[in-house]
C-alpha cells in the first residue's frame, strides 16, 4: 500500500474542510473494508486519508414515530443485523445485513461507507433504496439531505462533491399493512458477490398492492427502480400472473451489467425469476 | 511521512507501537510485536486466516489498519492460552477432533469460533457453519472444524455449571 498522511477530523465539518483541501488526493476511511482493499491494491492511491473514526456521534440507532430512522453513518453493518429496532420496524433490512460479506467484515465495515462506496453489487443500496433512505451529507456548503435515488448517478460514482461526507441515514416510517423482502441471488452457493439484488416493499390493502417500490441491483451500473412494473401493480388485485406479468416488466427494463459473473441475457432472466419470487414472498403467494 | 503512536492493548498487555498510517494490523502483530500466529493469507479479507478480536468482536487484521485499534483491546492466538499453561478449550479441541491438518487456517478459525462462543454460548452445527462462512480451510472439509467447535463448547458449559 502506498504510505498516505492521516487526518483525523473531530467533526463532519473539520472532515469537509480536510477534504476540501485536499480534493481528489483525499479519501475518507470508515470501517476500512472496501478502501484498504482498494489501496491494497492499488485501484485507489490517496496522498490523504480522512479518518471518521474519532468523530463522535455518528454511530447511533434511533427511532421516532413522524420521522422513522435515523443511523448514524459509522453504524457497523452487524449493528444494524442485530438492533432490536430494525429487527422490528424493518425486519428485510435485519434480513439483508445478516447476509452481507461474512462475519468479520460485519463488525468492521459501515453503513456509510458501504452506501458511499457505490459498488452496485452491494446489499444495502438495492435494500434501502425500496425503503426510501436518503443520505445526509455535511460539506462546506452546510448539510443536505440527498435520496438514494439521486444519490446513485454511474458505475461507482456517486451524487457526493468532493468536500461532502455522508453523516447520516434516514428512513420514513412505513406505512401499516407494508411488507418487504430483499433477495441476495448469487449464482453458487460460494460465490461472494450476487448476481442480483432485488427488493419489493408494498403496502397491501385488502387485496390489492399499494405504493410498491421495486429496486434492482447487482445487475446493472447502479441501483434503479423497475417505475413501470411499480405503475403496472398498483391498485392491482395480486395474483402469480400478475406478479409475473411485473416481473417481466421490470426485466425487460434494465440495462443489465454483462460479465465474467453473467451476460445480460442470463441478468435479465435471473432479475425476472428474482423478482417474481421476492414479490411473491411479500405477499404471501407461492413462486414457482 | 508521519509516524503515528498505537497504544493499545494486546493480550492482556499494553503496547504503544510506532507506525506508519498505512500500517496494517497484520503487520502490526506479526512485524512489529514478533506476534506470528496470525497469519497472513488472501490479504483481501476472503479467507480470515488474519482474523483477530477486536474489543472481542472478530475482524479481518489483513483490512483493518493499526492506527484503527489504539485505545483498543486486540486478542490474538497467542493469547487464548490460560496463565498456567493449558490450552484453551478451543484449541485443545480442534487438537482432539483434528480440526486442523497444515494448521495455517487454524488461528482464525479458533478466533473466529471464540468470538461466536462468546456471544452465543450453545451454537447449532447451523449457527456454527453461518458463523465460519468469513474463514477458509482448504484441507479438513469442515467437518472436523464444526465438531471441534461444538465440543469446546460443551466443554466449556460444563465449565460454568
Amino acid at each position: 500500500m502506498r504510505d498516505f498522511e492521516l487526518l483525523e477530523p473531530r467533526s463532519p465539518e473539520e472532515a469537509s474542510r480536510m477534504l476540501a483541501d485536499h480534493g481528489e488526493e483525499a479519501r475518507v476511511l470508515a470501517g476500512g473494508t472496501a478502501l484498504l482493499l482498494g489501496m491494497r491494491q492499488r485501484l485507489v492511491t490517496p496522498s490523504h486519508v480522512v479518518y471518521l473514526g474519532e468523530v463522535p456521534g455518528l454511530s447511533t440507532i434511533e427511532y421516532d414515530e413522524a420521522t422513522g430512522l435515523r443511523i448514524g453513518a459509522l453504524s457497523t453493518i452487524a449493528e444494524l443485523a442485530d438492533s432490536e429496532l430494525i429487527k422490528t420496524r424493518y425486519p428485510m433490512m435485519a434480513a439483508m445485513a445478516r447476509q452481507v460479506a461474512n462475519p468479520q467484515v460485519r463488525n468492521a465495515a459501515t453503513l456509510g461507507g458501504n452506501l458511499c462506496y457505490g459498488d452496485p453489487a452491494l446489499d444495502p443500496p438495492t435494500c434501502l433504496m425500496a425503503l426510501d433512505a436518503r443520505v445526509i451529507a455535511v460539506g462546506s456548503e452546510g448539510s443536505r439531505s440527498i435520496s438514494l435515488v439521486d444519490f446513485y448517478q454511474d458505475y461507482f460514482l456517486t451524487a457526493l462533491r468532493p468536500d461532502e461526507v455522508v453523516t447520516r441515514v434516514d428512513i420514513p416510517p412505513l406505512a401499516d399493512g407494508t411488507a418487504g423482502a430483499y433477495t441476495r441471488f448469487t449464482r453458487t452457493a460460494a460465490e461472494h458477490r450476487p448476481l442480483v439484488g432485488l427488493a419489493v416493499v408494498a403496502r397491501r390493502q385488502g387485496g390489492l398492492c399499494r405504493d410498491a417500490r421495486i429496486t434492482i441491483g447487482a445487475s446493472t451500473p447502479i441501483p434503479v427502480r423497475a417505475k413501470r412494473a411499480e405503475q403496472f401493480l398498483e391498485g392491482k388485485k395480486v395474483t402469480r400472473d400478475i406478479l409475473e406479468q411485473t416481473a417481466e416488466i421490470a426485466a425487460a427494463d434494465i440495462e443489465p451489467l454483462s460479465d465474467s459473473r453473467g451476460s445480460a441475457e442470463y441478468r435479465r432472466d435471473m432479475v425476472r425469476v428474482v423478482l417474481g419470487r421476492t414479490a411473491a414472498a411479500v405477499f404471501g403467494l407461492f413462486a414457482d | 511521512m508521519t509516524k503515528h503512536a498505537v497504544s493499545c492493548t494486546v493480550n492482556g498487555e499494553d503496547q504503544v507501537v510506532e507506525v506508519l498510517a498505512s500500517r496494517l494490523l497484520s503487520d502490526m502483530l506479526r512485524d512489529d510485536l514478533n506476534l506470528t500466529g496470525t497469519k497472513r493469507g488472501c490479504e483481501t479479507g476472503i479467507c480470515g486466516a488474519c482474523t483477530v478480536l477486536v474489543d472481542g468482536k472478530a475482524v479481518k487484521s489483513c483490512l483493518t489498519l493499526a492506527i484503527q485499534v489504539r485505545r483498543r483491546k486486540v486478542t490474538t492466538i497467542e493469547g487464548l492460552r490460560h496463565e498456567n499453561g493449558e490450552l484453551h478449550p478451543l484449541q485443545q479441541a480442534f487438537i482432539d477432533h483434528m480440526g486442523l491438518q497444515c494448521g495455517y487456517c487454524t488461528p482464525g478459525f479458533i478466533m473466529m469460533a471464540c468470538a461466536m462462543l462468546g456471544r452465543t454460548p450453545n451454537p447449532t452445527r447451523e449457527e456454527i457453519r453461518a458463523g465460519l462462512s468469513g474463514n477458509l480451510c482448504r484441507c479438513t472439509g469442515y467437518m472436523s472444524i464444526v465438531e471441534s467447535i461444538k465440543a469446546a463448547a460443551e466443554k466449556m458449559a460444563g465449565h460454568r455449571s
